[in-house]
C-alpha cells in the first residue's frame, strides 16, 4: 500500500519536473511573441512580459521597414537551399561510391571525408574567407553555398553510408543482372529506401543553415545578399531600438524554422530513429 | 542432412562455367566501375578539399607568418605559437574553455533523464517530445538576444525573482565576473538539450522494451533502471552524444558570445573561438589570430577523433 503510493508520487514528482522543463523550454518564445504584440509603453508596463491589453503589430511593420526583411528572408532562402540541395547531393553521390562500388581507396576517401568533421569553421575563419576571396565568391551567394556545403558534407555522408550498408549487397547485384545502371538502383532503388534518413538529414542541414551565424557574416559581409542572420545580429549592436521592435524581428527570423520543424516532425522523428536503429 | 546438402554444388560449379568465360568483360567493367567512382566522389571530394583541407594548410601557414594590419606578411616561425604561451588573453580563454568542458555531466545527464523519462510513455510525452525540440530550432543569434532581453537588470527574470522575494538573487547576470559565464552555459545548455533528448530517444529506441519491463517487474525503481540497465546499454549512445558536447560547447557558443557579452566583462566569457574572430577581424592580426585558430583545432579536433573513429566503423561495418 505504502509502496504503490511512494510510486505514485514519484510519478507525479517526475511529470512535474517534466512539466518545469518544458515551461523552461518555452518560456523564452513566449516572452518574445508577447512583447514583439506590445507598444514600447505596454512593455514597460509589466516587467514580468505577461500579456497586457492592447495588441499592436507596429512593431512588426517597423522591423520590416528596418531590416529590408524580403531582401534578407530571399537570401537566407537561396543560400540555404542550395547548400542543403548541393550537400545532400554530393553526399548521396560519395556514400553509393563508398559501399556499393568495389574500388582502391574507397574507404580512405570516406575516412577524408568524415574527418573533416574535426575542423570546425571557427578555426579556420581566416584562411577560409581568403580562399572564398580568393575564387572571386566573396559576397556573392555561391561562395556561401559552396561553404555550406563543405560544411554539410561530413554528417550527411556518414549517414547515407550507414543506411547504404545495411542494403544488401544481392539486391543491388539482382537490379544489375536486370539491366539497371549505377545511377538508376541509386536514384530508384537506393533514395527510396533512405527516405527517412533523407529527411532527417536535409531538416537537419536546413535548421543550422539557416540559423548559422559566422560562415555568411564572413563570406557575406555587409553586402546586399547578406542573410537573415547577420541582420539579426545588427539588431544586437543597436541599442536604441526597444524590445518590443528586437522581438519581432526575432520572431520574423525564427518563424521559417520553427514552421518546418512543426510541419516535418514526424519525419525528424522517424529519420533520427531509423538513422540509429542500428 | 544430405538433402540439403546434396543440390548446393551444383549451382556453384553451373556458376563457374559462365564466370571464367566472362573474366575480361568482369575486369573491363572493373575498369569502369573506378571511372564511375571517380566522377561519383569528385564533387564532394572537392567540397572538402577547397572549403576544409586547403584553409587548414593555408591556417598553418598563416599562424607561422608576422602579418598585422593591412601590411604584407613575413615569416615568423613560432613566434605566433610562442608569444601565446604568455599571452594572459589567451591562456584566460583557454581556462574558460576548460571551465565550460567542466559543465560536461550536465549535459550528458539531463537529456538523458529526460529522455528516458519521455520514453517511459511518461503522461504527456509527445507533447514534451515536441517542445523540448522547439529551443534547438532557433538560431543560436536569435536565443543569445532573446536572452539579453530576459536576463537584462530589469528584465522579466529579475522582476520573477523580486516578485516571489528573492531580492538578492536579482543580479546583473550578464555582467559578473562568473554569472556572465555561467549564464552563457545555461543559455547554451536550453538551446542545445533538445538534440540530446531525440539522440538519446533514437538509441533508446533500440533496447528491447522487454528488458525494461522486466526490470520494472523486479521491483527496479527508477534510477536503478537507468543506472544498471539503460545506461550500460546506451553506452554507444551515451559517449557519442558526450563526446559532441565536449567539442561541441567548444565551437557552439560563438552567436552566444556575440549577441550575449562580446566576450565581457573584461575577459570573464571570452573563448577561444570568439578571440579568433576578434583577432582576425577587429584587431586584423591575421597571423597571431590563425594561430590561435590551430590551437583551437588541435584542442577539438583531438576530442572529436572518438567520434570519427566510432563514425568509420559504423559506416564501413558489413551488416550481420
Amino acid at each position: 500500500m505504502s509502496r504503490r503510493t511512494t510510486a505514485r508520487l514519484g510519478r507525479y514528482l517526475l511529470t512535474f519536473a517534466l512539466v518545469v522543463v518544458a515551461v523552461a523550454a518555452i518560456y523564452p518564445l513566449l516572452f518574445t511573441v508577447i512583447s514583439s504584440l506590445k507598444t514600447q509603453y505596454g512593455f514597460a508596463e509589466d516587467p514580468l512580459g505577461l500579456p497586457t491589453a492592447g495588441v499592436t503589430l507596429e512593431n512588426y511593420v517597423e522591423a520590416f521597414r528596418r531590416m529590408d526583411m524580403p531582401r534578407l528572408l530571399l537570401n537566407s532562402l537561396i543560400t540555404t537551399a542550395g547548400g542543403l540541395v548541393l550537400s545532400v547531393l554530393a553526399a548521396l553521390l560519395v556514400a553509393y561510391a563508398v559501399t556499393k562500388l568495389r574500388f582502391r581507396g574507397g574507404k580512405a576517401v570516406f575516412l577524408l571525408i568524415i574527418i573533416t568533421l574535426t575542423i570546425p569553421s571557427q578555426a579556420i575563419i581566416y584562411p577560409l574567407y581568403q580562399t572564398v576571396l580568393d575564387l572571386g565568391m566573396s559576397g556573392e551567394y555561391q561562395g556561401l553555398i559552396l561553404a555550406y556545403a563543405a560544411f554539410g558534407l561530413p554528417l550527411g555522408t556518414y549517414q547515407l553510408a550507414g543506411y547504404f550498408q545495411q542494403v544488401p549487397d544481392e539486391l543491388i547485384e539482382a537490379a544489375r543482372m536486370d539491366g539497371a545502371g549505377h545511377f538508376t538502383i541509386l536514384f530508384r532503388l537506393l533514395v527510396p529506401i533512405a527516405t527517412p534518413a533523407l529527411a532527417a538529414l536535409a531538416i537537419f542541414n536546413f535548421v543550422w543553415m539557416w540559423n548559422d551565424l559566422l560562415l555568411p557574416l564572413v563570406i557575406m559581409g555587409g553586402s546586399d545578399s547578406k542573410t537573415l542572420m547577420v541582420g539579426v545580429s545588427l539588431l544586437s549592436g543597436q541599442y536604441d531600438v526597444s524590445v518590443p521592435l528586437v522581438s519581432a524581428g526575432l520572431i520574423v527570423a525564427l518563424l521559417p524554422v520553427l514552421i518546418v520543424y512543426l510541419v516535418f516532425q514526424r519525419q525528424l522523428v522517424s529519420g533520427a530513429l531509423a538513422g540509429s536503429g542500428k | 542432412m544430405t538433402i540439403s546438402t546434396a543440390p548446393a554444388p551444383e549451382p556453384t560449379s553451373a556458376d563457374r562455367t559462365p564466370g571464367t568465360a566472362r573474366r575480361p568483360a568482369r575486369r573491363h567493367r572493373h575498369a569502369r566501375e573506378w571511372w564511375l567512382a571517380a566522377l561519383l566522389v569528385s564533387p564532394a571530394l572537392a567540397l572538402a578539399v577547397a572549403f576544409k583541407l586547403v584553409p587548414l594548410v593555408r591556417g598553418v601557414i598563416t599562424s607561422m607568418e608576422s602579418s598585422a594590419g593591412f601590411g604584407g606578411a613575413t615569416f615568423a616561425g613560432a613566434d605566433n605559437y610562442l608569444r601565446m604561451l604568455d599571452d594572459p588573453m589567451v591562456i584566460t580563454s583557454f581556462r574558460n574553455a576548460l571551465m565550460v568542458v567542466a559543465t560536461l555531466p550536465v549535459w550528458v545527464v539531463l537529456p538523458l533523464v529526460l529522455a528516458v523519462l519521455i520514453h517511459q510513455r511518461a503522461p504527456g510525452w509527445k507533447f514534451f517530445r515536441a517542445v523540448y525540440f522547439v529551443p534547438y530550432t532557433i538560431a543560436p543569434i536569435v536565443v543569445g538576444i532573446m536572452f539579453r532581453q530576459i536576463l537584462a537588470p530589469d528584465g522579466p527574470i529579475n522582476a520573477g525573482l523580486r516578485t516571489i522575494g528573492l531580492d538578492p538573487l536579482a543580479i546583473a547576470w550578464l555582467n559578473g565576473r562568473y554569472s556572465a559565464l555561467f549564464s552563457l552555459v545555461a543559455v547554451a545548455l536550453w538551446s542545445f538539450f533538445g538534440l540530446g533528448v531525440m539522440t538519446y530517444l533514437a538509441g533508446l529506441a533500440t533496447i528491447p522494451d522487454e528488458m525494461l519491463e522486466a526490470a520494472y517487474l523486479d521491483g527496479a525503481g527508477f534510477w536503478r533502471r537507468l543506472f544498471s540497465i539503460v545506461v550500460p546499454m546506451l553506452r554507444p549512445t551515451v559517449a557519442y552524444w558526450s563526446v559532441l558536447c565536449a567539442s561541441g560547447v567548444l565551437i557552439w557558443l560563438f552567436p552566444l558570445i556575440y549577441a550575449l557579452t562580446q566576450g565581457g566583462p573584461g575577459d570573464a566569457t571570452m573563448l577561444p573561438e570568439y578571440l579568433v574572430f576578434l583577432t582576425t577581424f577587429t584587431f586584423l592580426d591575421r597571423g597571431y589570430g590563425s594561430a590561435i585558430g590551430i590551437a583551437l583545432f588541435v584542442f577539438v579536433a583531438v576530442l572529436s577523433i572518438f567520434s570519427v573513429r566510432h563514425m568509420f566503423k559504423e559506416g564501413t561495418r558489413k551488416p550481420r
